[in-house]
C-alpha cells in the first residue's frame, strides 16, 4: 500500500509534500542511477558539493575520476537494502568533509530491481573535530581511563592504560588490573553500578610487566539522568612514585633512628666498660693491699657489669628485631583505658591519680594494638616514676587521646619531676635511664621505634620540676597507607591471584 | 691535709671506681649521685676539684657546671668532665652551654678511662704539673 493510499491524501498534496521534503530536509539528498550518474539532487546538496549536473557521484562527492573502492550505493544496488556509512568527501571549496550517509533503494515495483539509489548525507565535520579532540584528551590525559560494561568487561581504554596494561579490550577489568579470576571484594565500580554515584578508592594492581602499580581510582556512572547505569568510567591516577617516596621517607626516618640508637648503645657500653675497669682496678688494689673485702667488692663489680653487658645485648637484640606493625582497626581510646585499668592501682599506691581523657572526634584507626600498648605502658610507667621522684602532692598522670586535623594523638602528661633540657635532647636517642641499675634505658627507644613503624613521631615537652608531656602523633594519611599495604600483603584472595601470574 | 675531690656521678660503679683511685692516691673523694646533692656538697665542702658526669637523671651535669662557674666563690674550682658523651671525637662544650661568658671546663675525659690516666689529670689540676711536665711545657 502506498503512503498516499494510507493517508488518504489527494495525489497533488502528496506530491507537494514530497517535493517540500526533498528540498527542506536537513540532509544533502541525491538520486543516482546504476552508472553512478546523479540524476537529481536537492539544493542543499548543490550548496555543499557544488555543480552536479551531468556528473558521476564520485566526481562530486570525492572529486575522483573512478568509482570509490567501497561504494555503499553499489551495495544497495546489489543487495536491495538500505546501507548506512561514514565517509570522507571534499566539498565545493576543496575542504575535507566528514559525513554520515544513508543510501536507500528506489524501485518502481516493490519486487523489482533497484533502479536508483537515494543518498542522504549529513555533514558531521564539526562533530568529528569534537570527537577527535575528545579522543586526544581521552588518550593523552596522564591517567588511566577505562569504560567497563555491567559485566565488568573493558569496552574502552585510553592510551596510558593500554601502555601499562596492554591490549585489554573485552577483558574483565579485575583480570587486567589485578590478575584476578573473580571480582575484587572492594570494587568501587560495583558500588557505582549499584547506586549510580561516584566512588573513590586506593588500589594496588599489577601492570603487564608484573610490576605493582598503586593507583587511586574514581568510578563514575555513564548513564542518562535517572537511567540505569549501563557503563562505568574508571579514572585512575598512578601514585606508585608517591607511595615509593612515602616509604623512602619512613625508611630514612627508621635508618636515622638506627644511627642514633647505635650512638646511644655506644654511650651505654662506655659506662659498663667503666664499671669493668673499676672492678679490675679495685680487685688489683685489694690484692696489692691484701684486702680481701676490697677484692670481693671489685669482683662483685666485675660480675655486675658482665651481667649488665648480657642484659644489654639481649635487650638490644630484641629491640633491633625489625617487625612490621600488625595493624588492626581499633578504638584508640580503648587502648588508653586498658592501660589505665592495668596501672591505676599501682599509681594509687603512690598517691598518684591515673586517668584517661578522650577527645570528641576520635575515630577508629589502623594500629598495632600490642605495639601501642607497649608504648603507653612505657610512657605511663615513666610518668609514674617521675611523679614518685617529684614527691609533690596531687600527682596525676593523664593519657589523652584526641584528633588534631589529620593526626591521631596520644599524650601522656604528668606533673612529676620533669626532665632537664640537655637530657630531653637525648631522651629518645640514648639508652638513658632514670631507674639506676634496674632499667636498660630501652623503654623510650622502643617506644620511638614502634611509633616510627606506624609512620608517626614522638616528642616531649617538659620543664624540670613541672612535669612532662610525651606526645605520639600518627598522621592518618600514613596510617591509611600502611593499612592498605598490610591488607595488600595479607595472604588472601589478592595473594592467591598473584601466585597465578 | 688531703685534697678533696667531689665526684658527681649517678652510676654507682663508676663513682666507686673513681673514688677508689682517688683514695689510693691520697685524695679525699666525696660522691654525689645527682645535681642537687652535688650542689649542696659543693657549697659545704668547697672541694679542690670537681669530677662531673653529664648524663644524669632529671638534671644534666651541665646545670651544676653553669652554677659553679657563675658563683664567684666557686668558679676557680677546676672541673673534669668524665662522660660517655662524644661528638665526632671531640667534646662540643658550646652545644651544651652557648653562653660565651661561661668558660669551658678544664678537662674533658671520655669514658672509659684508666685510673692512671684519671689520677694524672687530677694531679695536674690540683697540684699543678710535675717538674718534668713543667719542663716539657716550656
Amino acid at each position: 500500500m502506498s503512503t498516499r493510499a494510507r493517508t488518504n491524501m489527494p495525489r497533488r498534496v502528496t506530491d507537494m509534500v514530497q517535493a517540500a521534503l526533498f528540498e527542506e530536509i536537513p540532509f544533502n539528498v541525491a538520486v543516482i542511477d546504476r552508472e553512478f550518474n546523479i540524476v537529481t539532487a536537492n539544493s542543499s546538496f548543490g550548496r555543499h558539493f557544488g555543480d552536479w549536473q551531468g556528473k558521476k557521484c564520485y566526481q562530486v562527492y570525492k572529486k575522483l575520476h573512478r568509482p570509490c573502492d567501497e561504494c555503499p550505493s553499489s551495495q544497495v544496488f546489489e543487495e536491495g537494502k538500505t546501507v548506512m556509512a561514514d565517509a570522507v568527501g571534499i566539498d565545493q571549496h576543496g575542504r575535507q568533509t566528514h559525513y554520515v550517509g544513508h543510501a536507500a533503494p528506489l524501485r518502481r515495483d516493490p519486487d523489482g530491481p533497484v533502479e536508483f539509489v537515494l543518498e542522504m548525507t549529513r555533514n558531521v565535520t564539526g562533530t568529528r573535530s569534537w570527537q577527535q579532540e575528545y579522543q586526544i584528551l581521552f588518550d593523552r590525559v596522564p591517567c588511566y581511563i577505562t569504560v567497563i560494561d555491567d559485566d565488568y568487561r573493558i569496552v574502552r581504554a585510553n592510551e596510558a592504560f593500554r601502555h601499562s596494561f596492554g591490549d585489554v579490550l573485552n577483558r574483565y577489568c579485575y583480570e587486567v588490573y589485578k590478575r584476578r579470576k573473580s571480582r575484587c571484594p572492594s570494587c568501587p565500580a560495583a558500588r557505582t553500578f549499584r547506586d549510580g554515584r561516584r566512588h573513590r578508592s586506593n588500589q594496588i594492581g599489577t601492570d603487564r610487566r608484573g610490576q605493582d602499580i598503586h593507583y587511586v581510582v574514581t568510578t563514575s556512572p555513564l548513564a542518562r539522568e535517572g537511567g540505569k547505569v549501563g557503563h562505568v568510567i574508571e579514572i585512575s591516577t598512578d601514585v606508585t612514585a608517591v607511595k615509593r617516596l612515602e616509604r623512602d621517607v619512613i625508611e630514612a626516618e627508621r635508618l636515622a633512628a638506627v644511627g642514633q640508637t647505635v650512638a646511644g648503645l655506644a654511650h651505654s657500653i662506655k659506662n659498663i666498660l667503666m664499671g669493668l675497669e673499676g672492678g679490675k682496678y679495685i680487685v688489683s688494689l685489694g690484692l696489692r693491699k691484701d684486702d680481701k673485702e676490697m677484692v670481693a667488692e671489685g669482683w662483685e663489680m666485675l660480675e655486675r657489669n658482665f651481667a649488665k653487658t648480657t642484659t644489654l645485648v639481649k635487650d638490644f637484640l630484641s629491640f633491633s628485631k625489625g617487625r612490621l606493625p600488625q595493624l588492626r582497626m581499633v578504638d584508640p581510646a580503648g587502648l588508653a583505658l586498658e592501660i589505665v585499668g592495668l596501672y591505676r592501682d599501682i599509681a594509687a599506691q603512690s598517691g598518684i591519680t591515673l586517668r584517661a581523657e578522650k577527645g570528641d572526634s576520635v575515630r577508629s584507626a589502623p594500629l598495632d594494638p600490642d605495639g601501642i600498648h607497649t608504648c603507653l605502658t612505657n610512657l605511663v610507667s615513666n610518668a609514674i616514676d617521675a611523679c614518685q621522684m617529684g614527691e609533690q602532692k596531687g600527682s596525676e598522670v593523664v593519657i589523652r587521646v584526641s584528633e588534631n586535623g589529620e593526626k591521631l594523638l596520644f599524650e601522656v602528661v604528668d606533673n612529676g619531676c620533669g626532665i632537664d633540657y640537655e637530657i630531653k635532647q637525648k631522651v629518645f636517642t640514648t639508652f638513658f635511664t632514670t631507674k639506676g641499675g634496674e632499667g636498660t634505658g630501652l623503654g623510650l627507644l622502643t617506644t620511638r621505634k614502634i611509633v616510627q613503624e606506624h609512620g608517626g613521631k614522638i616528642t616531649v615537652t617538659t620543664e624540670p620540676r613541672r612535669g612532662a608531656r610525651f606526645r605520639m602523633e600518627f598522621p592518618r594519611k600514613r596510617l591509611m597507607a600502611l593499612w592498605e599495604d598490610s591488607r595488600h600483603d595479607q595472604p588472601g584472595e589478592n595473594q592467591q591471584d598473584r601466585s597465578t601470574k | 691535709m688531703n685534697a678533696t675531690v667531689l665526684i658527681v656521678e649517678d652510676e654507682p660503679d663508676v663513682a666507686r671506681y673513681l673514688s677508689a683511685a682517688l683514695q689510693a692516691n691520697g685524695y679525699r673523694p666525696i660522691v654525689a649521685d645527682n645535681v642537687d646533692s652535688g650542689l649542696e656538697k659543693l657549697q659545704a665542702e668547697k672541694p679542690e676539684l670537681v669530677c662531673l658526669d653529664i648524663m644524669m637523671p632529671h638534671q644534666s651535669g651541665m646545670a651544676l657546671y653553669v652554677q659553679l662557674k657563675q658563683d664567684d666563690l666557686l668558679k676557680t674550682i677546676p672541673v673534669v668532665i668524665v662522660s660517655g658523651i662524644e661528638r665526632e671525637g671531640e667534646f662540643d662544650f658550646r652545644a651544651y652551654v652557648p653562653d660565651p661568658a661561661i668558660p669551658p671546663p678544664e678537662r674533658f675525659m671520655e669514658k672509659p678511662i684508666s685510673a692512671e690516666e684519671f689520677i694524672r689529670v687530677v694531679d695536674q689540676l690540683v697540684r699543678g704539673p710535675r717538674p718534668d711536665e713543667r719542663r716539657g711545657v716550656r
